[in-house]
This record gives C-alpha cells, structure tokens and sequence, in this order.
C-alpha cells in the first residue's frame, strides 16, 4: 500500500510540493520564462489592448450617443460582442495569423483582445452619455455654450464615472484573459498555468493561477483607486449616486469573459 | 424615409455580397497546394466523415451539460442568497461584494486552481457556477425590488402571507428581469464553457483546442460557429420562456 505512494514521492523529489516551494525554488522552474518577464509580456499586451479600446470604443459610443438613428447599430455591436465566446475569438485569429504567417505573438492577442474589450466600454460610454440630465444639457445651450461647449464640459465630466466604470471592466477583462493566449503557444503569466496543467504539476498550476489572479485584481483595485484620484468628486459614482446610474451599470454588466 | 431605409438595407447587402465574393476569391486565390494540404474548412471532413456527427454531438452535448448544471446550480445558491438579502437589507451589500471578488477572478486562474484539488468536472462546475452568482443575484433583487410598492400594499392588504405573496405576486411580476439575468448568465456560461477546455473539457471549445493544436482547421470554425449558435439559441429560448410565462406583458420592464 505504502510502496507505490513512496514511489510517487520519489518520482516527484525534484519538485516543489507545494506553492511556496514553487515560489522560492528557481531551479524547478528554469525552463519557463522568469516571472517579471512574463507579468511584463502580459501587463504590456493588455495595455496596448486597453489604449486600444479607448480610443476606438469611446469616441465611436459617443458619437453613436447623439445620433440617435444609430441606435440599431450600437445594440447589435453589444449583443454580437456578448454572444461571441473568447475561446472563438482566439481560434479565428490563431487561423488567420497562422494562414497569412504572422505567428501568434504579439498582434493577434493583442486584436484578440481588442475585440474583447470593445463591447463593455462601448456599452457604458453609450450608456453614460445618453444618461446625462438633459436638463444639464439644456441649460448649459440656454447659457450660450456651443455645441462642442456642451459636450467637452457638460456631457463628458457627467459621463465621466460610468464611462470610467466600462474602461474599468473592460481592463480587467482584458487582463484577466490575456493568459489564454499561452494555451495557444504564446509566453505569458498563463505559461505556468499551461505548463502546469500538461505535466500535473500542481504547485505550478497554483502558483500561475495566484499570479493570473493576483495581476487581475491589482489592475481591477488599481484602477478604482484611479478612479476616486482623478475623478472630481462631484460626479463620482457613489450610494447616493441615485438608481439611474446603478441602473446603468447594471444594464452595462459584463457578459462575456 | 423609405428611400433612406432602402438605402440603408441595399448598404448592408452589398457589404454582405462583397463579403462573400472576397472570401470566396480568398479562398480561389490560395495556391493549389495550401489548399490541398491545408484549406481553411475540409467540408467532407464535415459532411462525410462517418464520426464527425457522434463526435460534434457529444461536444455540444457536454457542452450544455457543462452549462445546465452550473446555471442551475447558481440559481439556486442565488436565490438563497436573494432571499438572505431581501430579508437583511444589510446583508446585500456584503453580497454583492461577494459575488462582484468571485466574478473578478480570472476564469483561466479559477479553472487552475479548483483542477488542483478536485477532478475536472467538479472543478469546472465549481467555476461556472460561481460566476453566474453576480448577475442572477443582482436581477433577483432587482426585480423583487421593482415590484410597485401598490401591488406589495394591495398584496397585504388581502391578507395573502408573506411566502404567498412572494410566490403569487412578486415573482411573477419579478420574471422578466429574472429572466433577463438568467439569459446573461447562460449566455456566459456558454462562452466560459469553452475555456474548460484547458481542463481536458470543454465542450465545443475543445474543438477548437484540438484543431489549434493540430492545426486542423476546420475543427476550429466548426467549433467557433456552433458555440456561437448553440449561445444564440439559447438566448432564444430563455426568451421565449419569458413570453410564455408572462403573457401579460409582451415586452420586459427592465433589461
């Protein structure tokens, strides 16, 4: 009975046999990358990813916002973006770079997850600039502001928190899907995790899970703290913020990982 | 009006058009051999092959498993957890904040770190479950609380008990925002099935795993399209349970 445990201890020796070990044990991972190099491939794909999507999703929802015949427009580019699943997202992509020979590092991920992040911050930026009071709007046309007046100084500080709140979510979207793209053969902080998972190592697939975990939740508490830093205190998203914007951001609720 | 509409639909089919005729000469323009040895969907592979069809139907079918047994899962530890927050007004803001940390974590980590301690069923299960939390929460009270405070009054007022009046006046009208959360999270949960994958699951999605690491195509549209289908589909169905359900309205109150 006692025999075989043994054996599979002994088969094991080299290893780490629990997290901590794994942490502090270098040699027992020297095949993979090291772990700042990876959490750096990671954070920089994503980046690039969420600089991405604000400039695309946000200017695109606000325009969209006031012309209100787009509006079947904005709801089918939510609903697709919600009906398609991440996995496919990566699989049509890894087809395409691999057909045309791109690879698979870094473009491809990074469009992946482009795609990803669009539809959160393009709901709640369409969602936040139709939310506006247009009470707001009203008097400030009535106090002689032009239109680009209302705009930068009316609609956008007003926005502002729910917009922010849609960049938020989709970061960490972003962040927290970017390891996939090591199940497809790139580097990155999911190659502990891939790694672990093919030679059943468990250790390592906690550790890279603990990692994942850990940079998704610094992003996500990150950006918060951004957000009360830089956002003005007035329009800020609070308790007594009313329904209307607890409303809005339910409606904005993520839907897709 | 007319002629802008005509417009519009006459843009939207000519994108359509040259959509295809780009593909198809895409397709056309690949040398002979790449398309030989490598073409982008092996249709016979589809269509002929004996054990294409056992096979995508076994995938889809674990793939709904997958789904089913999490969401129902989540539907009942949510309205546990509804009920426990429509009860203690204080309790709901502890669980949101629960179930918005259990949404956070990334699925990939998730998916890891539960294979590291059960087997890949459970491990799977426990996952998708615990993220289909947030949203069902969130739309139970949700709706429970836009129930018209006349309705609740007009409720006591006929001296219908509390456990009555939730189950013949609340929930009803509660349906169709709970069933708007119910279509999110299956929605979801289809999308995160194939992650699973990672977990020697995953449904469809290891369709398209497979085909990546084997670079077999065609596994990887097949997979792409019927997982978005099978999300679609569902979505549908949800929503015509909402109409059935709620023949009094013919439209949700709140999405």
């Amino acid at each position: 009975m006692i025999g075989p445990l043994l054996i599979l201890a002994g088969g094991r020796a080299g290893q780490p046999s629990n997290v901590v070990e794994w942490f502090t044990d270098l040699e027992s991972r020297a095949s993979l990358r090291p772990i700042p190099e990876q959490v750096w491939l990671t954070v920089w794909h994503s980046g690039v990813a969420v600089v991405a999507v604000v400039m695309l999703a946000l200017p695109l929802a606000v325009v969209l916002a006031h012309h209100r015949r787009a509006e079947l427009a904005a709801s089918w580019i939510i609903n697709i973006g919600r009906a398609v699943p991440t996995v496919t997202i990566v699989g049509v992509l890894v087809i395409v770079s691999l057909r045309n020979g791109f690879g698979l590092e870094p473009w491809p991920i990074i469009i992946a997850l482009i795609l990803l992040g669009l539809p959160p911050a393009f709901t709640n930026t369409y969602a936040a600039v139709r939310g506006v009071d247009p009470s707001a709007v009203s008097s400030a046309r009535a106090m002689g502001f032009t239109h680009r007046q209302v705009m930068t100084r009316v609609e956008l500080p007003l926005a502002l928190p729910v917009m922010f709140a849609g960049v938020r979510t989709a970061a960490v979207q972003i962040v927290a899907t970017e390891p996939l793209a090591a199940f497809f053969g790139a580097e990155g902080l999911g190659a502990y995790l891939r790694s672990g998972l093919s030679t059943r190592d468990f250790p390592e697939v906690q550790a890279g899970a603990v990692l994942v975990a850990g940079v998704a939740i610094a992003v996500e508490l990150g950006l918060l703290l951004v957000g009360r830093l830089v956002l003005p205190k007035g329009v800020r998203m609070h308790a007594s913020a009313g329904r209307a914007a607890r409303s809005q951001r339910r409606e904005a609720a993520p839907a897709t990982i | 009006m007319t002629g802008r509409r005509a417009r519009r639909w006459a843009g939207a089919v000519a994108v359509v058009v040259l959509l295809v005729v780009w593909t198809r000469a895409r397709i056309d323009g690949l040398s002979v051999d790449t398309q030989a040895t490598n073409p982008i969907v092996r249709w016979e592979w589809v269509f002929l092959r004996e054990d294409t069809r056992t096979e995508l139907w076994d995938a889809t079918l674990q793939h709904l498993r997958l789904t089913f047994i999490a969401v129902g899962a989540g539907t009942l530890i949510s309205a546990a957890l509804s009920a426990i927050a429509l009860r203690l007004r204080w309790s709901l803001a502890p669980i949101t904040a629960f179930t918005g940390f259990l949404y956070t974590i990334p699925s990939v980590a998730l998916f890891g770190l539960l294979r590291s301690r059960f087997g890949n069923v459970m491990a799977a299960e426990v996952a998708l479950t615990s993220y289909t939390l947030l949203v069902l929460v969130r739309n139970m009270v949700a709706g429970i609380d836009g129930v018209p405070a006349a309705v609740t009054d007009a409720a006591d007022g006929l001296g219908l008990s509390r456990t009555r009046r939730l189950l013949t006046v609340e929930l009803p009208l509660a349906l169709p925002v709970i069933v708007a959360g119910l279509r999110v999270a299956t929605v979801t949960t289809v999308g995160l099935v194939g992650i699973t994958a990672i977990i020697q699951l995953g449904g469809l999605g290891s369709l398209i795993f497979d085909g990546f690491g084997t670079q077999y195509f065609t596994k990887i549209v097949v997979g792409s399209v019927l997982s978005v289908l099978l999300a679609v589909v569902l979505d549908l169905l949800f929503h015509g349970l909402e109409v059935l359900l709620t023949p009094w309205s013919r439209r949700p109150v709140v999405r």
